[in-house]
């Protein structure tokens, strides 16, 4: 299947933005291509969803690669990917805890570093550092075109999407 | 360790009138604590020459008389106990600051030297906590149980010849019975508290007690085969020519171990390990129950040394300078070796206290069920071997 | 953080369940572990953090990038500077401000001061676990020094706020170079020391030989790194992985070692030690005594919109940052990554059957900081 995704490279690392759907199908041939060292999960509020992004390295030839992926506020569902690296279970937990992603397949998601009984997510853009909502803050549109599609090709044997994974 | 810099200018460093308290001051610290010795030197001779002196005088050494006697000896007892502890927790505490490059306990006294009473005093005014979830009586009993079975130890210690409670011919059975009593004590206390951690550190120390309270009795039996008593004085007695460190020197070794073990001493001291179990079988404690162990600990760590001394380094024995044996004065240049001696024991474990890590438990009990009975049996059967040969 | 405990399961009698810190003197701060205990084995064990969650990420979110730096600082509070690195270097990226060759070795010897002072502390804390009193004061002394060394120049002891977008915020003291010379041969000193209390010890070989095996893969899946991952047989060390500042221009050695227990996490701290001291003393020669210290940085930091992610070798392994700028003078998103977070989630995987003081050998040699983990 066709992995609708864009991939960018910024300094020294490829960096892929991805469909929901194929974030986990990503993922496992990230994994398969040998990136075998989880660095972090990060959870985004970018204003208009919630963006999860993904270190990984690969040891031996130091390759590194950044996945992400963005979701909207009503349906912030994305695959987890603990079975895959185990080390980015409490990043993923945090991530939730934090901005409310929630992982599907996660093995244990609670909150991390807040108490179970905590009401919001703090690192969401409507709240303010004292956790209060801040007036007048509204979502931004959607992007158009999604974060995902990959810019017009200027000439047509330029990057093919999907083909990833190798460093250059 | 090498010497450090301690740089000086970033200290503050309080005067009070002109006298600085943070300034080392090595011959007043000897001198606080040769104050402490002489202290307790003079109680041991109020204690075994000067009591029994007044009763005989005024002929009350007899009936009623014999039991007042006892009962003011056990008294006076009671004070050089506690003269002990204030002694041994103020060494600890200069010791361990000497070893770690600090300096102890400074303030309050000539170097620091009435500190440990300040102590005493704070842990007399503090609230003794019943916890809601604990079994009061036990609760209660449990700091009694082990002051009572160590201080009981006392009874057969002899300070000199002659200068001993109880000179009965069944010394080594007697403390065998009353030092395992000890280990009730901390048991009733763990298990009561109402406490996880202090009910872990209560089975520790009944899992410890089984691993070196039979390495101890076995090397008890080889020091009775050897010196063909069961009588502490007698066994003092028979050292007279050779000290018996020389001839049992395995069983030595292996009492030294267990009695690290018996005393819950780093680097066995897994019923409290402070940082495993916070504080284990006595977390729930303060107050003078809490001091009670506590003085049931350092009591301990004055007569596991004066065992030793007793059984391989010959007791009260030194030159006595033509003074006449049996004399007051023989009996309290005596006792003053006997204090002397022991003040070496506790050192060395003083000096173990301040170096080692702890082990794990049942390393102990590996080590005291693989290695030390099987050589502490040896040890017996060799002893009783050289002694059929050479005595 | 969690209320949570553990549930007892139906008809086991034998197991009893622990409630392992926050308070608890051995978790080096504010650790909770819920253990189940059968007897003195661990049969489960479910870490929980937080208890020192400030919220650094949000609040970085509301200061300006000059004014994220001292912030921090207060998360590895044991190793300094160190913490301020991966965000300079990130926004120094950014930006493309370029560092003095000086800055950057005055940076690297702070770097590697600082990850003496945390070895030393965790020697120290580690004893103090294995129930070692007197070491722990012997490297508080050592400790002393470092902290004294970076007093003079930085003005600040443990949170010192010194690195700066573009080289260091002032010139270091005149005495620096030779107090750190001075250090060094102390410190040389006091490791024989240290080894013989330490490294040669029979009861710490007892206590840590075999205790807490952690296989390479799993060490590597877990996310792991540091000296714990390097003690599992990984020779990844973000110095030589991913060079920053003076590291390209030193020599130095990465320790690893193949058998991953809890002595090998001993030993490769041990020997960082000492290639920490081979670094510095070559810094001593190479680094210029007067020149400039910082480099052309605009007076009012924008970098333009984008976002960076680096990472530094710090004492208790890769930590990183994660900063989404969005072109104003306040950054969009920070978000760290901590070694000791990492580091800390293989608790389960080594608590689990192994008995309760190894445990607390165990969580020793994996040196968590609590500021780091709960941020």
């Amino acid at each position: 299947m066709e992995l609708r995704l864009k991939q960018e490279r910024l300094f020294d690392e490829d960096i892929y933005t991805v469909h929901p759907e194929d974030y986990r199908a990503l993922c496992e041939k990230l994994k398969a291509d040998g990136f075998d060292f989880p660095r972090a999960v990060s959870g985004i509020d970018t204003g208009y969803g919630l963006r999860v992004t993904l270190h990984l390295t690969r040891l031996h030839d130091r390759a590194k690669v950044t996945v992400r992926t963005d979701v909207r506020y009503e349906n912030p569902v994305v695959a987890s990917v603990t079975d895959l690296w185990p080390g980015v279970e409490w990043y993923e937990r945090e991530a939730y805890d934090m901005l409310g992603v929630r992982f599907s397949g996660h093995p244990d998601l609670r909150r991390i570093l807040l108490e179970d009984e905590w009401e919001l997510h703090p690192l969401l853009k409507r709240y303010d550092t004292g956790g209060y909502p801040i007036p007048g803050w509204e979502p931004k549109a959607w992007p158009d075109p999604d974060p995902w599609t990959p810019p017009p090709p200027p000439e047509p044997e330029a990057g093919e999407a999907g083909e990833g994974g190798e460093a250059s | 360790m090498s010497q450090i810099p301690i740089p000086e200018d970033r200290h503050f460093r309080p005067r009070l009138f002109g006298y600085d308290p943070q300034k080392s001051r090595p011959w007043l610290e000897r001198a606080v604590y040769s104050a402490y010795v002489f202290v307790f030197w003079l109680l041991v001779i109020t204690t075994y020459a000067g009591v029994p002196a007044l009763f005989g005088a005024l002929g009350w050494d007899s009936g009623w008389g014999f039991v007042f006697m006892r009962a003011l000896q056990v008294v006076l007892l009671f004070l050089l106990s506690a003269v002990l502890a204030l002694l041994l927790i103020l060494v600890l505490r200069k010791y361990l600051g000497k070893v770690q490059e600090r300096f102890g306990p400074m303030h309050y006294g000539p170097a620091g030297g009435i500190q440990t009473i300040f102590d005493a005093l704070k842990l007399l005014a503090k609230e003794d906590f019943v916890p809601a979830a604990a079994d009061v009586l036990t609760f209660r009993l449990a700091p009694a149980v082990t002051f009572v079975a160590s201080f009981a130890m006392f009874a057969v210690i002899p300070f000199a010849s002659g200068w001993v409670l109880a000179d009965t011919n069944v010394g080594l059975v007697y403390l065998i019975a009353v030092s395992t009593l000890s280990t009730y004590g901390v048991l009733l206390g763990g298990v009561s508290s109402g406490n996880k951690w202090a009910l872990i550190g209560a089975l520790r120390a009944g899992a410890q007690m089984v691993s070196y309270e039979i390495p101890l009795a076995l090397v008890f039996l080889t020091v009775a085969v050897w010196s063909g008593t069961l009588s502490l004085s007698g066994i003092v007695d028979a050292q007279l020519g050779l000290w018996n460190f020389l001839p049992l020197a395995l069983p030595f070794v292996l009492y030294v171990i267990a009695s690290l073990a018996e005393l819950k001493h780093i680097p066995f001291d897994f019923p409290e390990a402070e940082s495993e179990l916070i504080a284990g079988y006595n977390v729930e404690y303060s107050g003078m129950s809490f001091a009670f162990f506590f003085l049931a600990e350092f009591v301990e760590l004055f007569l596991l040394p004066a065992l030793i001394v007793v059984f391989f380094f010959g007791g009260w024995h030194g030159p006595l300078f033509g003074l006449e044996p049996g004399s007051l004065a023989a009996g309290a240049l005596e006792s003053l070796y006997f204090t002397l001696k022991t003040a070496v024991w506790v050192w060395i474990f003083l000096w173990i206290r301040a170096t080692l890590p702890r082990y794990r438990d049942d390393q102990l009990m590996e080590f005291a069920w693989k290695a030390m009975i099987p050589l502490a049996l040896f040890g017996l059967v060799l002893a009783a071997y050289m002694r059929l040969i050479w005595r | 953080m969690s209320t949570m405990n553990l549930e007892p399961v139906p008809g086991r009698t034998d197991e009893m369940i622990v409630n392992m810190g926050p308070q608890h003197p051995a978790t080096h701060g504010v650790l909770r572990v819920v253990l189940g205990l059968e007897g003195e084995r661990i049969t489960r064990a479910v870490p929980h953090i937080g208890y020192l969650h400030r919220n650094h990420e949000k609040i970085e979110e509301a200061r300006t990038y000059p004014m994220v730096i001292p912030y921090t600082d207060r998360m590895d509070y044991v190793s300094g500077t160190q913490n301020e690195l991966p965000f300079v270097l990130a926004i120094e990226d950014m930006l493309g401000v370029e560092v003095p060759d000086r800055a950057r070795k005055i940076r690297t010897m702070f770097f590697e001061l600082f990850r003496l002072a945390s070895h030393l502390v965790w020697m120290g804390t580690a004893m103090l676990d294995l129930g070692a009193i007197s070491p722990f004061l012997y490297t508080f002394w050592d400790r002393e020094i470092i902290l004294g060394i970076v007093e003079k120049t930085a003005g600040a002891r443990m949170l010192p706020n010194y690195y700066t977008f573009g080289g260091v915020r002032r010139d270091v003291h005149p005495d620096f170079f030779k107090e750190v010379a001075d250090l060094l041969d102390h410190l040389e000193r006091r490791m024989v020391d240290y080894e013989h209390l330490v490294l040669e010890s029979p009861v710490v070989h007892a206590r840590t030989i075999g205790v807490g095996v952690l296989s390479k893969e799993r060490a590597i899946a877990r996310g792991v790194s540091g000296p714990v991952l390097r003690a599992s047989g990984v020779a990844y060390d973000v110095r030589k992985a991913f060079p920053y500042d003076a590291y390209p221009d030193v020599e130095f050695e990465i320790p690893t070692s193949p058998d991953g227990d809890t002595y090998a996490r001993f030993w490769v701290r041990f020997q960082e030690m000492y290639q920490s001291i081979r670094i510095l003393r070559q810094l001593l020669e190479l680094t210029p005594k007067t020149g400039p210290f910082k480099g052309k940085a605009p007076a009012r930091i924008k970098p333009p919109a984008g976002e960076r992610y680096r990472a530094v070798e710090n004492s208790r392994g890769e930590l990183g940052v994660f900063v989404i700028s969005d072109g104003t003078d306040k950054p969009y998103r920070v978000k760290h990554r901590g070694a000791a977070f990492s580091n800390l989630q293989i608790i389960p995987d080594l608590f689990i059957g192994a008995k309760f003081s190894d445990a607390i050998a165990i969580l020793s040699s994996l040196d968590p900081v609590f500021g780091e983990i709960d941020r």
